[in-house]
């Protein structure tokens, strides 16, 4: 096996590292989005696991039990509530809930619900991390108490003190994982591309699947062979657009000439490319890097997700790009309309495929308008 | 749309009701007068600071407001041609921003707004920021956002106690988690410096304390119409006078809105002294999921005497909006009114319906296929409910609500 197929391994069963720490006795806490800080997961000796969906994998469940008043109809979070309803995460022992967009915020008030209403559903021991949105110092003090309130959280469900030597372990840690991964980014936009966006995603992904210090030495040994990494020509493209925690979307586009060179997502380059600065203490840095990370599209203002957007493209020399916004993602939605303009303005053709399902079942409409964006391109 | 599709909201009948709606006019005109004279003008989403801009003496338009303008004017696919002409995402919460980019004020209703010199807004939803965003830009006015507001789940941050509407007049702050209170009236009290930096308007202590006060009276004045059109069989005002009558909240924490509703309750006590009654043929009493007089209203009215009695809306200003005033820390009260107004929680809706003696409930799917989240509650306390697909008067629709009336009529011994 590859270095990459290790990597490809735990990214296509993303449970597979989670269930072997368990057999140690040791516990496991699961979060959505990359909004919580699994460095103080990892410091009060958990493994942090971000929950992700399975589009081919069905949502009946979830739906059949969704209180009106807490959907917001976005599918791939329904997808990852079935997943949660159906045993598929019965290896959690905790999970974090954040303030994020609208249809996570609202898993919270709707587990409540449930768990009164029919004891028989079986949730791991989930809490709400709550945070703001708007970037004044008030929020960011405000953030700062939540997140010394969920260190203590941690501190409970453990037993024991989150130190700082603890702490600081798990930022060197993440800030590795941080620094490799922009390799991979770097390897991405490289001219000619190394590393396909297919490939990308399954690197990134897997390191949220894996315990970040074993993904680390997998990531060192495949950034050693970089230079043999084939080149890849065709078609730079750029993407943004919803949360993407599968490669169905980036499959379509590679399986023309075209590599995916950079994106603006959770799970693709915005994960990681914000490190956390180590001259601070470990709780006050890490409280920093989260508020001061690359925005997710629920933060204010919109023009510092559209220069985010900007910027990523244009320092990948993308050629064109595509904005893919699922259905009731009512952030991206409002977004597009702006990034398409400021891509355009720097020369990057856009496409944007609006309320697009979770499960790409039908690809072809897709496949003809990506050939045609990307045929200019393609040498 | 033919006028059985478009189905008929209740006939206006109440002075009151037609003196808020007349007052609205006159108070829209008059706003764009102060504009024309300098005065600034604000946008803001309901329970966002309304009773801050009016205690401050800046007229303010509510978003939920203007939008209830425009569904009544049945312009809401003209705005979204106009959001999609301008390359916006069709979305409901950007109507009023399209009424504004139309710039078509034989158009708009009431001739539309002036040009507003700030915005506020937040962080309720996923999107009502981005829109509040684009709207200031078209607007070329301000643009203030405000995290910690309303969220219509505010259980999750501090669940509800049993009976909490009972709680909510003296109890209110018990309701609201501290850490998130205590953000908001820093940022309200910045809020207020941003204001009074830009225009010359002041807002003093004694000002807000007074607007606090008033807006208290109004609820009590409501609380006593809702309770006579609630203990009074037949029922003394249709659902058309009493959402007609929500228009008076707009202006909450003012002497003009507390003397509207003043009026109103006097109104309503005038007609059940008088015996006058809504509906003549009254026959059934139905509770309401809707915001607003349903479109069916006419015609179960006088196809069946079946009377909306009690609705979305019924309780809420009294329930919700009357609030034990803070005197040491008045920003504390105001800034309450702007994080937590009710749950949506079955258990009050249907004290309401017992309240006011209703047969049946009638609500509008919201989504198909998911269960209603009111009906196993009322049903248990021996209350039917209709679930209708869409609120319209179609075929369809008239077929499911003629049965449930129907169904009820012979439950109670009496006949279509």
């Amino acid at each position: 096996m590859t270095v990459f197929e290790e990597m490809q391994k735990y990214y296509r069963q993303r449970d597979l590292a989670a269930r072997e720490w368990k057999k140690n006795g040791a516990k496991v806490v699961g979060y959505f989005c990359d909004n919580v800080p699994e460095e103080l997961i990892m410091a009060a000796g958990f493994f942090p696991l971000r929950l992700s969906g399975d589009p081919k994998g069905g949502m009946d469940v979830a739906k059949k039990n969704l209180l009106i008043r807490y959907s917001t109809r976005e599918d791939f979070v329904h997808s990852m509530f079935n997943m949660l309803l159906t045993g598929k995460y019965d290896y959690l022992d905790y999970l974090v809930i954040p303030h994020a967009k609208d249809s996570i915020h609202r898993l919270y008030q709707l587990m409540v619900e449930m768990k009164q209403t029919n004891p028989a559903w079986k949730f791991p021991t989930f809490i709400f991390l709550d945070a703001t949105h708007i970037p004044s110092f008030p929020a960011v003090s405000y953030d700062r108490d939540r997140m010394i309130e969920f260190k203590g959280k941690l501190e409970e469900w453990s037993g024991k003190k989150v130190t700082n030597e603890a702490l600081s372990r798990a930022i060197n840690i993440t800030n590795e994982s941080k620094m490799l991964l922009k390799k991979v980014a770097e390897l991405r936009a490289a001219e000619p591309p190394r590393i396909s966006g297919v490939e990308a995603l399954q690197i990134i992904g897997s390191s949220m699947f894996m315990l970040k210090e074993e993904h680390n030495k997998l990531l060192k040994k495949y950034l050693e062979g970089a230079g043999n990494l084939p080149a890849r020509d065709g078609a730079r493209i750029f993407v943004d657009g919803s949360p993407l925690d599968n490669l169905q979307l980036y499959e379509v586009i590679e399986s023309f000439k075209a590599t995916v060179v950079a994106d603006d997502n959770c799970w693709g380059n915005r994960y990681s490319d914000v490190p956390i600065d180590t001259v601070l203490p470990p709780m006050e840095a890490i409280v920093d890097r989260y508020n001061r990370k690359s925005p997710c599209p629920r933060m204010y203002p919109i023009n510092r997700l559209v220069d985010y957007c900007r910027q990523s493209a244009v320092n990948a020399k993308a050629q064109a790009a595509i904005c893919y916004v699922y259905e009731n993602d009512g952030a991206e939605t409002w977004l597009t309309r702006e990034k398409v303009k400021a891509l355009e303005e720097k020369g990057v053709s856009t496409v944007s495929f609006m309320n697009q399902p979770y499960l790409i079942s039908n690809a072809e409409q897709l496949k003809t308008s990506i050939e045609k964006l990307i045929a200019p391109y393609k040498k | 749309m033919t006028q059985d599709a478009a189905g008929v909201r209740g006939v206006k009948q109440l002075e009151s009701a037609n003196m808020v709606r007349a007052h609205q006019r006159e108070w829209f005109a008059e706003n764009r007068k102060r504009v024309e004279q300098g005065e600034p003008f604000a946008i803001c989403n309901g329970d966002d600071w309304e009773e801050g801009f009016n205690a401050m003496d800046i007229p303010v338009m509510c978003i939920n407001y203007w939008h209830a303008i425009i569904g009544t004017k049945q312009m809401n696919p003209y705005y979204d041609k106009v959001l999609a002409e301008h390359g916006y995402p069709v979305t409901g919460f950007a109507r009023a921003m399209a009424s504004y980019m139309d710039k078509k004020p034989d158009v708009a209703p009431w001739g539309g707004y002036p040009k507003p010199a700030i915005l506020i807004g937040g962080t309720k939803n996923d999107i009502e920021m981005k829109v509040l965003e684009y709207w200031a830009r078209e607007c070329e006015c301000d643009f203030y956002p405000l995290d910690w507001c309303l969220d219509p789940v505010p259980e999750w941050a501090h669940p509800p106690p049993p009976l909490w509407w009972e709680r909510m007049k003296e109890h209110w702050d018990e309701m609201i988690e501290p850490h998130r209170l205590a953000g908001r009236i820093e940022e309200e009290k910045a809020l207020v410096n941003f204001i009074e930096n830009r225009t010359n308007k002041r807002l003093t202590v004694p000002r807000l304390l007074r607007s606090l006060e008033l807006l208290n009276e109004q609820m009590v004045y409501w609380g006593k119409a809702r309770d006579l059109i609630a203990e009074t069989v037949p029922c003394p005002v249709n659902a058309r006078d009493q959402g007609g009558m929500y228009q008076a909240m707009w202006h909450r924490g003012s002497e003009k809105g507390r003397d509207l509703v003043k009026a109103y309750y006097e109104e309503v006590k005038y007609r059940v002294d008088k015996g006058t009654v809504a509906c003549p043929n009254e026959q059934l009493r139905l509770s309401w999921s809707g915001d607003h007089a349903p479109i069916f209203e006419t015609y179960i009215e006088e196809k069946y005497g079946a009377v909306i009695v009690a609705w979305a809306y019924f309780s809420y200003p009294i329930d919700s909006y009357y609030r034990r005033i803070t005197y040491d820390n008045p920003m504390k009260t105001l800034a309450g009114h702007h994080m937590i107004l009710f749950f949506q929680d079955p258990k009050l809706y249907l004290r309401d319906a017992k309240m006011a003696k209703c047969d049946g409930r009638i609500e509008v799917s919201m989504m198909p296929g998911v269960p209603s989240f009111t009906k196993p509650v009322f049903e248990q306390a021996g209350i039917p409910v209709c679930q209708l697909p869409r609120e319209t008067l179609d075929a369809e629709v008239k077929s499911i609500l003629d049965k449930f009336i129907g169904e009820l009529l012979a439950k109670k011994g009496k006949h279509v």
